[in-house]
């Protein structure tokens, strides 16, 4: 007698692979375009070129783009996990009667449609003289990053012994020392990896930006969206593939950070 | 192969149905069945899980697996129970082959180590749940489910959830529930490695009880090896997939088969021989230069003169002083430990091989203390020579 | 303040910060937040009740204008769409990879989760391109000789859907994960060996037990989807807006702030109600513990 084939089993595979092809394959299929001779985005793609990656990195207008976008990415990583940061420890160290507004705070971000925050900021940001600029765009992208670093961050602190510090302490360090000298180095992996998620995020998010680009200052979001809304040259397919190289780049980063925490 | 081959039952309302189980009559007196495992293979890639083995299990037999982690104990349940399809042998469960059959529509009984009560059923709700596959109506359902919490003596307990009862009262639920379908065979794996002590000890008897009331087959895996030497009519040791040795408690405590079962099964000393002749008895030299002569019988395994062998003796069979009735041995004593019932001695032979007596009501010896030289008999007949080194 | 309240604002003790390292810890993000976040919604939702003065007609226009209403109308037909093809699409993947082992379920989790952490305008424009006249698609559909014209697929709201579905699928699948990862594997064996089909045992065992996440998941992409913006604009018809998209156009086309507000507030107030009736049921901690 053989073992019985499991249909079921199969059947369930053949679905699931079918799922995955339908989620992977758009994002891929940039890749072979970006390649391509065709000036206009047919398929399948012929030939091989890099002219497309030449056109963006020779047009002043992309170059500004991104470099407007990296700006703002690395300050607001900067800013979103040291404040993102601060607060956790307050709230899992510190006698507060805030857990309620902390977590409502936390979650408006992610419920509220960005297109509404957008809306609301552009309105408040042209009467305050911040749009387009770039303490503008930090300011809107750390609100919609804090809520990923708060939470990364919570699960590093929750599994830090509030003991260790005590331990320090008694042993003669300041409650700065001992969150310097004991506790960061142990949730630095995850503090590191919490600044590159809002790295990318900043990196990425199109809609706040959309409203707060003024008519010079445009981040790379902004510029391509209007490059796929009017015209949809070759050039998205390249810069989409570099930005998804990035994308992998940031979750190997992360995947290397995690396995190196201490507190994983 | 159909379930129709398989007798005794009465037919669940969904009768004819493809994949109902049928169950069996609560009239009849449910019995168990019996259960050939043969040639069972098991390898996971390079790993052979389970290498070979075969176990007859008479109806009504209580029988536990028993073994080091990484045995392949689970394994073996995890086959019968239709979790795993081996990668070669057969199952017959009353002689009907069971390899292949899924585990919904072999109608087996089956208790995990964790209870795995579903969280978000009520206990009578757990319970029931195998008649409510079998078709049954609800009230029959509940009735019988209602019986079966009384006869783990948990009536009354229906209403609530797994979450709100203790450890042992929610292993007690499992035990309702993989009975109350009244399968002809119970398996378990290691249902009480996860109470404490007492508890355990309860667990254990109300089995043994249930067990004895309803007649069905047990297997029940266990690495407690007092658990399974109080628990089963017979054990089967295994190590690396293989079997050692089956057999009673009795057998396998006083005539281990080889040295790994000498050495797993309770406390043993061994000491390395050399055979020196075999013939209406067995010659063998020590290591400290004297030579004994053992009755033929001391040899579990075929004695060959000029190879090395391991003498085994337990410890409780030493004898304090010098008698005629047996070997006697100088151990000088490194710790004298009191141990309620006996008294632990802990020594050296002359070769400097470590030898344990228990002594019986020896408190009044509690003269002895470390650094003595004390003179202890082997009797003859407790001595067992095996092929081999020790370890 | 009681006197222990007192001193422990001013010092720690040893286990807990002070209360005023506290408030100084907490006050960089709060003050973000307060001026950032509910600042500039607040002033919306004002101006929309009060522009061009206090009344309540700009929230009558979006309700009593058919055309407005249609937007509204389908703006959500279109986040349960999406939402009830993300549970279809979604929850088997799940399934699937809360068993898999080794290679195949890092495989798998590498799919789920590269995408939720590429920019969204990729994906779109992903889908822009497989959508066109001569794109993928509809050159697979003719080779396949299953149509001789190209169909008319960007620019539709089936687009919309089909990759708004794409974009949000990974906030589906990983609260759904999360759920039957705590499952264990042996509640699955119990049920079998109890007699239960693998139907039975996934309608009486696991998916019970899967429902929380199922809910989380699917409030996550409902709500997403409500406001969602770039991909109606990037792949749907003028004709057919969704409310994100009308409002983008009452802002930079007709410039009517307050009827933007309006409906603005309508769409936050929406959201922020259904999150509050399901808050116990929103586990965002959980897209994050399993993203990173
Ligand atoms: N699904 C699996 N994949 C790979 N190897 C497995 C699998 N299941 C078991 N094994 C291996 O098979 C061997 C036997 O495992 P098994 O679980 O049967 O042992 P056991 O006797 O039940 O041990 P324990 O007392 O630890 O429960 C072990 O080496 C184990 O690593
Ligand atoms: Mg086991």
């Amino acid at each position: 007698m053989k073992p019985p084939t499991d249909r079921g089993s199969l059947a369930l595979g053949a679905y699931v692979y079918a799922v995955l092809a339908f989620i992977i394959v758009p994002l891929v299929i940039v890749i072979p375009m970006s390649f391509s001779q065709n000036d206009y985005l047919a398929f399948p793609p012929s030939g091989f070129t890099l002219k497309w990656y030449s056109e963006y990195f020779d047009s002043r207008q992309w170059r500004a783009a991104t470099w407007l976008s990296v700006q703002v990415a690395l300050l607001t990583a900067l800013f979103a996990s040291v404040i993102g940061t601060a607060a956790t420890y307050a709230m899992i160290r510190g006698h507060s009667r805030l857990v309620t507004a902390f977590q409502i705070a936390l979650i408006g971000p992610i419920i509220v449609p960005h297109i509404a925050l957008a809306v609301g900021l552009y309105l408040f940001f042209q009467t305050i003289g911040l749009s387009g600029t770039i303490p503008g765009f930090v300011l809107a992208h750390t609100v919609l990053t804090l809520p990923f670093v708060v939470f990364t961050m919570a699960a590093a602190l929750g599994k830090v012994d509030a003991n260790l510090e005590a331990a320090a302490m008694s042993c003669g360090a300041t409650r700065f020392q001992a969150f310097r000298l004991v506790t960061l180095p142990l949730v630095l992996p995850s503090l590191a990896s919490s600044a590159l998620f809002a790295f990318i995020i900043s990196f990425d998010e199109p809609v706040v930006s959309f409203f707060l680009s003024g008519v010079r200052q445009k981040t790379l979001p902004r510029r391509m969206f209007e490059d796929i809304e009017q015209n949809l040259t070759p050039v998205i397919p390249a810069i989409a593939t570099l930005l998804i190289m990035l994308s992998i780049l940031i979750l190997l980063g992360a995947h290397v950070l995690r396995s190196r925490s201490v507190t994983r | 192969m159909g379930l129709g081959a398989r007798g005794r039952r009465i037919e669940g309302k969904t009768e004819g149905k493809r994949g109902s189980v049928n169950i069996v009559s609560a009239r009849q007196s449910a019995s168990g069945a019996s259960i050939r495992i043969s040639r069972l293979e098991k390898r996971f890639g390079a790993v052979s899980a389970v290498d070979g083995v075969d176990i007859d299990i008479a109806a009504g037999e209580f029988i536990a697996l028993l073994g080091p982690s990484g045995s392949g104990k689970t394994t073996i349940l995890m086959s019968v129970a239709g979790f795993e399809f081996p990668t070669s042998g057969t199952i017959h469960v009353d002689s009907e082959d069971l390899t292949y059959v899924p585990s919904n529509r072999r109608n087996l009984g089956m208790v995990f180590q964790n209870y795995t009560l579903f969280p978000h059923m009520s206990i009578l709700d757990n319970v029931a749940f195998p008649l409510k596959m079998r078709g049954l109506r609800t009230a029959e359902r509940h009735a019988r489910a209602e019986a079966a919490l009384a006869t783990v003596r948990l009536a009354g307990y229906g209403h609530r959830r797994p979450n709100e009862l203790s450890g042992g009262q929610q292993q007690r639920v499992a035990l309702a529930r993989a009975i109350v379908y009244q399968p002809r065979v119970l398996l378990m794996d290691e249902p009480l490695s996860a109470l404490d002590k007492n508890l355990r000890e309860d667990m254990q008897l109300e089995i043994k009880r249930l067990h004895a009331e309803l007649g069905i087959t047990v297997i029940f895996v266990t690495h407690d090896q007092s658990e399974a030497l109080t628990m089963a009519d017979r054990i089967a040791v295994l190590r690396d997939g293989k079997i050692q040795q089956i057999g009673p408690a009795r057998q396998l405590y006083e005539r281990p088969a080889n040295l790994f079962t000498a050495g797993f099964i309770g406390e043993m000393n061994f000491v390395d021989v050399r055979v020196e002749s075999v013939g209406d008895d067995v010659a063998v030299a020590l290591p400290w230069g004297e030579t004994w002569r053992l009755p033929a019988t001391a040899a579990v395994e075929p004695a060959v003169a000029g190879e090395a062998a391991v003498l085994a003796v337990r410890p409780e069979r030493l004898q304090l002083g010098v008698s005629p009735a047996g070997q006697v041995i100088a151990v000088t004593l490194s710790d004298v430990v009191y141990a309620g019932a006996a008294l632990l001695l802990i020594g050296h032979l002359p070769d400097g091989t470590e030898m344990r007596a228990r002594i019986p009501g020896a408190s009044q010896l509690s003269s002895l203390v470390p650094g003595d030289v004390a003179s202890f008999t082997i009797p003859t007949e407790a001595m067992l020579l095996y092929r081999g080194k020790r370890r | 303040m009681t006197e222990a309240g007192r001193s422990h604002f001013w010092h720690s003790d040893g286990r807990r910060l002070s209360g005023l390292s506290t408030l100084l810890l907490l006050l960089p993000f709060f003050t973000i937040i307060a001026f950032v976040f509910v600042y500039p919604i607040l002033q919306l939702l004002v101006i929309s009740i009060l522009e061009p003065h206090p009344t309540l007609d700009n929230y009558a226009r979006v309700v009593e204008n058919p055309v407005h209403m249609r937007v509204l109308m389908r703006t959500l037909w279109t986040a349960m769409l999406v939402t009830a093809l993300s549970v279809v699409l979604g929850f088997p993947v799940a399934y699937y990879m809360s068993r898999a082992k080794g290679t195949v379920a890092a495989l798998v989790a590498v799919c789920v989760i590269l995408p939720l952490w590429s920019s969204v305008l990729v994906r779109t424009a992903a889908w822009s391109f497989l959508f066109q006249r001569n794109g993928l698609i509809n050159s697979a559909l003719m080779s396949l000789g299953l149509t001789s014209q190209p169909f008319k697929l960007l620019y539709t709201q089936s687009a919309v859907v089909i990759a708004m579905t794409h974009v949000l699928l990974p906030f589906m699948i990983l609260p759904i994960y999360g759920a039957l990862r705590s499952i264990p594997n042996d509640y699955g064996r119990a049920a079998a060996v109890l007699g239960a089909t693998r139907l039975r045992t996934f309608l009486e065992v696991i998916l019970p037990l899967s429902l929380p996440g199922v809910v989380s998941g699917s409030l996550l992409v409902f709500l997403t989807a409500l406001g969602f913006f770039i991909t109606p604009a990037l792949l749907g018809s003028p004709q057919e807006m969704m409310i994100s998209t009308l409002v983008s156009k009452q802002i930079r086309e007709v410039l009517d702030w307050p009827f933007a507000a309006a409906l603005v507030g309508v769409l936050t107030v929406f959201v922020t109600l259904l999150a509050i009736i399901f808050s116990k049921m929103l586990r965002f901690d959980r897209l994050m513990g399993n993203a990173s």
